[in-house]
């Protein structure tokens, strides 16, 4: 078994790794709530999904965290009458990405609290080492 | 020599503590983890409690036999704050409740092993 204050490392960092993952997609889905077709009648940009596995590292004796899959929102999308868009049917209608903004401000939230969760863990883990070369010192 | 076997105790709880501080960052790593169940190590009194002889690996091909380190057990789904829809048992705020009773648990044996070291120190001067 390795040491557990490396392992509290190496988890902490996979977690820290997986939410900023989850914020990558988070922007992807905020920085395309407006992407439509270029085609007339065509799909728009669909909200992308992230979901987290545990996965046992036995070098670590410990289950770290790892992005499982990286999928598409199936969600209809919402449609607009917009008869001068590029993107329009023959009746007018654009279909605009099933993005809702506030979900994805309210995921971006959560995100940043359990990165900030993971960083503390990190930090703590840090000051218990420190602590131990401190007895050494004096 | 040593009559309460401080050093020896206050190393012990430090690896306890370690471990378990290994275990709370497992938890919130997998706080958005769908169906994962929260951990926790047993409490320190049962691990001390456990004065059992282990056979002592002096070989490389030995089987780990680390009798001093505490094994993580699962926590039963109702020591949990909260349980959510996707089954997952981590609350973030309990885990770091319990980073906060480590880090002072630590501290606490820090100086208590420092203050013994100056009373040794003090002996030999």
């Amino acid at each position: 078994m390795s040491d557990p204050l490396s392992a509290t490392m190496h988890i902490a960092s996979s977690g820290l790794q997986a939410q900023s993952e989850r914020l990558r997609v988070v922007s992807e889905n905020l920085a395309n709530a407006r992407s439509t077709g270029d085609a007339a009648g065509s799909d728009p940009y669909s909200r992308k999904t992230i979901t987290f596995e545990s996965e046992f590292d036995r070098a670590q004796a410990a289950s770290l965290v790892k992005v499982k899959d990286i999928g598409t929102d199936n969600a209809p999308f919402l449609v607009e009458y917009e008869p001068g868009h590029p993107a329009a049917d023959e009746n007018g209608y654009v279909k605009m990405p099933n993005v809702n903004v506030l979900l994805e401000l309210a995921d971006m939230r959560e995100t940043n609290r359990s990165y900030e969760a993971n960083l503390k863990v990190m930090t703590q883990a840090r000051e218990m080492v420190m602590r131990h070369i401190g007895l050494l010192r004096d | 020599m040593e009559p309460v076997y401080l050093t020896k105790l206050i190393s012990q709880s430090n690896g306890w503590l370690s471990t378990r501080q290994a275990t709370i960052a497992e938890n919130i790593a997998n706080a958005n983890t769908p169906g994962f169940k929260a951990k926790d190590v047993e409490p320190f009194v049962s691990v001390i409690d456990k004065t059992r002889l282990a056979m002592t690996a002096t070989h490389g091909n030995h089987m780990g036999t680390n009798s001093d380190m505490p094994e993580t057990s699962k926590v039963r789904k109702s020591d949990s704050w909260l349980v959510t829809h996707s089954g997952n048992s981590v609350s973030i705020e309990q885990e770091l409740v319990k980073t906060g009773e480590v880090a002072r648990a630590h501290s606490l044996n820090a100086s208590v092993a420092k203050s013994f070291h100056r009373m040794y120190l003090a002996s030999v001067k």
